[in-house]
């Protein structure tokens, strides 16, 4: 049987659910991605919470805390079927036991076992490969923002509108809520935006609480770039293009670590 | 501000770029430390930025003939306000360009007046910004123990360039520099560590129980196979004792000193000591000194001088790397100095990684059982690494471990194919015969013309080090740097 779900974790273990009460699954897809025309007629599968925490609970007792984990992280990934990819991992899981994530080169753990390293590598790359600008809400209100106290001439306290710091990623999977409490924790004094262009949505934090919100790139427009910000760019394009040594020149090795594919947010590798 | 772009040419030549061993959440107002270390991004020759890495100053009091900076040179002068560079740091921090601070300098006046320098850009950061990212700040030798302890504290990682490999290459090369002004900052730091009880060994080395040739994946002493039992004596074994009459430094917000350790590098290819005399050296500063890393940095000519190297030699990049493959060895393979360069062999072979040059050496080990051999054991074949040889050990508590399982646990079977047997089987296209292998896996790593240009002459073997060593001079002739410690006061408490 073909079962579609709405595309959330929930709607994910649901499917999982449904295959071992109410009939075997051939294959699992999202609704949006299904193509219409196979042979089957697809089933459409209703997220139910009950069914999700019972699926949830049978992966922690019968096979680990840690599986719930790593079937978390895989289904964030962008791999290529992973739906049935992990159910056949969870069913492999099930029979075998907590021991079956010792089997490194078993077929049904070796792709998940990579799948799950490559999300994890692409989060860990992202918290050094992400560049923030300091941002103000464009509409702001001037008179609002804009005041000096003053004591007999002398500047003794000035407010202008609050900074914002804003990240644009594209990242290949979906690694949002990985790299959210790193940054939190982080930035905890100063509000955050970081916008997946890729998946129209971004985390938002301040004062280490952080959530993931439906964010486009109109939304983005409403943030402009304060007056220092040009100048700290250049300082660090400048800095960075210092600290090459140009006896040791090495463009592959360079590529090989911070792949083409995450240059276009990266100040320094724009330098007009 | 073209302070930035001089005062951070300066600094480039400074390897180290981690940005780990401290791992802290944000305790401050901004910033936090990873212990993984994170790089932010990568330059044109393949080095990671992680730290903002920068001179305070590149007005230099001393003349090293290798330095960039040295006195007598016409480069631009620029020094850093202490809290201008504390502003820059928390600027780039915040757009998430930088991991923290590796905070180096000239010697500006004196060695106390720079080091006093670099304590106030720190503490603005740290008390001002509250600041808890991370600090590397480099020790100029010299400065007064004072200044050294509370740079310390306001720091991740302390490092101290030991320069050059020998006491007599220092003497011809930094003649401003001595070696006790080296030695005693690396003494006072790693006691002062073990004394805070911040004080762990370099990579593998001693993290599960202090036996030196302990590897990383069990509790149980080396078999055997490798004997290694040896005589270091780590500095604060005997020395450091923890003082009662301290307040307890436990609990959260404990004071801290240097928690993410030392370091320190050497220049490759200014001098003339051999490989063996690079390592051994290495192996004395992890063992004795706790250093995490030992760095290095090939050599590349920004001045000319009758004592240095021609100025169009291109920098030893082999070497260099070579020496970091021996490093690796050492910190993470329970590898010994003695094991990877003997005496006879003094120098590196640039045809093939160390390991693989033991391995042939030490035929009689070989071929191992995947699936019997001990963790160690499994660490000395070549292609197999710690993750690995994890995950063999891993996986054969289930099930035994097949050929064809190994590429897919990340062996490199190119290598590994030739000392190892699975479940008995023997899977070489060749007997266990050192000059064949040798043969076949050299021929990966080197130049197609220039296997054809010698491919009629008889394969060079394990000669051709030997005889470069020989003609670098015999490596017991030089007078070891550390020959000098014995002599100091306090290393006799290392007993």
């Amino acid at each position: 049987m073909t079962y579609l779900y709405d595309g959330t974790f929930d709607g994910f273990l649901t499917c999982v659910y449904e295959h071992y009460y109410s009939g075997k699954a051939d294959a699992i897809f999202p609704s949006g991605a299904y193509q219409a025309g196979m042979f089957a007629k697809p089933h459409d599968v209703r997220t139910e919470d009950g069914k999700a925490r019972k699926v949830e609970d049978a992966i922690t007792e019968k096979i680990s805390p840690h599986a719930l984990a790593r079937v978390y992280r895989v289904f964030r990934t962008s791999v290529e079927d992973k739906e049935m990819l992990l159910l056949n991992y969870i069913r492999f899981c099930f029979r075998h036991g907590p021991s079956a994530a010792c089997l490194h080169t078993h077929p049904l753990v070796l792709p998940v076992d990579k799948a799950e390293h490559r999300i994890a590598n692409e989060a860990h790359r992202l918290c050094g490969l992400i560049r923030f600008s300091v941002m103000t809400a464009t509409d702001s209100d001037e008179d609002a923002y804009s005041w000096e106290a003053t004591v007999s001439g002398r500047a003794i306290a000035r407010r202008s509108a609050p900074e914002i710091l804003y990240a644009r990623i594209s990242p290949d999977h979906d690694v949002l809520e990985f790299i959210a409490p790193h940054f939190a924790d982080r930035f905890k004094s100063e509000p955050f935006i970081i916008h997946d262009t890729e998946r129209g949505k971004a985390a938002i934090a301040w004062r280490r609480r952080w959530r993931i919100e439906d964010f486009t790139d109109k939304d983005a427009t409403l943030l402009t770039g304060t007056l220092g910000e040009q100048a700290y760019r250049d300082l660090w394009c400048e800095y960075f293009n210092t600290m090459a040594i140009k006896e040791r020149t090495n463009s592959r090795c360079q590529r090989g670590l911070m792949p083409a594919r995450y240059w276009k947010n990266l100040p320094e590798m724009n330098i007009r | 501000m073209d302070k930035l772009a001089v005062l951070g040419e300066g600094a480039k030549y400074d390897v180290s770029c981690s940005s780990s061993g401290a791992d802290r959440s944000n305790i401050g107002r901004i910033g936090s430390a990873t212990c993984a270390g994170i790089c932010h991004s990568w330059t044109a020759d393949g080095r990671c930025v992680s730290l903002l890495k920068i001179l305070l100053s590149n007005d230099c009091a001393y003349d090293c003939k290798y330095c960039i900076n040295r006195r007598t040179s016409e480069v631009t002068r620029r020094t850093f306000e202490p809290r201008e560079l504390a502003d820059l740091t928390i600027e780039f921090y915040r757009r998430n360009y930088i991991e923290g601070l590796f905070l180096s300098s000239a010697v500006l006046i004196s060695p106390d007046h720079t080091a006093e320098r670099m304590y106030e850009c720190l503490w603005i950061l740290r008390e001002e910004y509250g600041f808890a990212g991370y600090i590397h700040a480099k020790v100029i030798p010299g400065t007064s123990p004072e200044l050294l302890h509370i740079i310390g504290l306001v720091s991740d990682r302390l490092s101290v360039n030991i320069e050059l490999p020998s006491e007599a290459s220092l003497a011809r090369l930094a003649p401003q520099k001595r070696v006790e002004g080296i030695l005693a900052p690396m003494r006072q730091i790693t006691e002062t560590q073990a004394e805070y009880r911040t004080l762990s060994a370099p990579g593998l080395m001693g993290k599960y129980g202090s036996a030196p040739a302990t590897s990383g994946l069990s509790g149980r002493a080396t078999t055997a196979v490798f004997p290694g039992a040896d005589d270091f004596a780590p500095v604060h074994a005997g020395g450091a004792t923890f003082h009662a009459g301290f307040p307890s430094r436990r609990g959260k917000y404990r004071e801290r000193f240097a928690p993410a350790g030392q370091t320190t590098q050497m220049i490759i290819g200014a001098s003339d000591e051999n490989d063996r005399h690079i390592i051994g050296t290495s192996e004395t500063l992890y063992r004795r000194f706790s250093l995490k890393r030992v760095y290095f940095s090939a050599y590349i000519p920004v001045a000319s001088a009758p004592e240095l190297p021609d100025m169009t030699m291109p920098p030893p990049l082999k070497r260099e790397h070579r020496l970091y493959q021996a490093d690796w060895l050492l910190r993470f393979y329970g590898f010994r100095a003695d094991e990877i360069l003997p005496v006879d062999y003094p120098n590196l072979d640039y045809d093939l990684d160390p390991k693989a040059i033991w391995a042939l050496r030490h035929l009689e080990f070989f071929p191992i059982e995947i699936n019997k051999a001990s963790p160690e054991e499994l660490l000395r074949i070549p292609g197999v690494g710690n993750t690995s040889a994890k995950r063999i050990v891993r996986q054969r508590r289930e099930a035994a471990v097949r050929y064809d399982d190994l590429k897919k646990m990340g062996v490199v079977l190119k290598r590994a194919k030739y000392f190892l047997t699975c479940s008995g089987r023997y899977y070489g296209d060749s007997e266990l015969e050192p000059h064949y292998i040798r043969d076949r896996l050299a021929r990966g790593h080197r130049d197609p013309r220039e296997l054809s240009a010698d491919a009629s002459a008889s394969s060079p073997i394990l000669d051709e080090a030997k005889i470069r060593g020989e003609l670098a001079g015999d490596a017991t002739a030089q007078i070891s740097m550390f020959d000098a410690i014995s002599a100091l006061p306090g290393a006799e408490a290392s007993g």
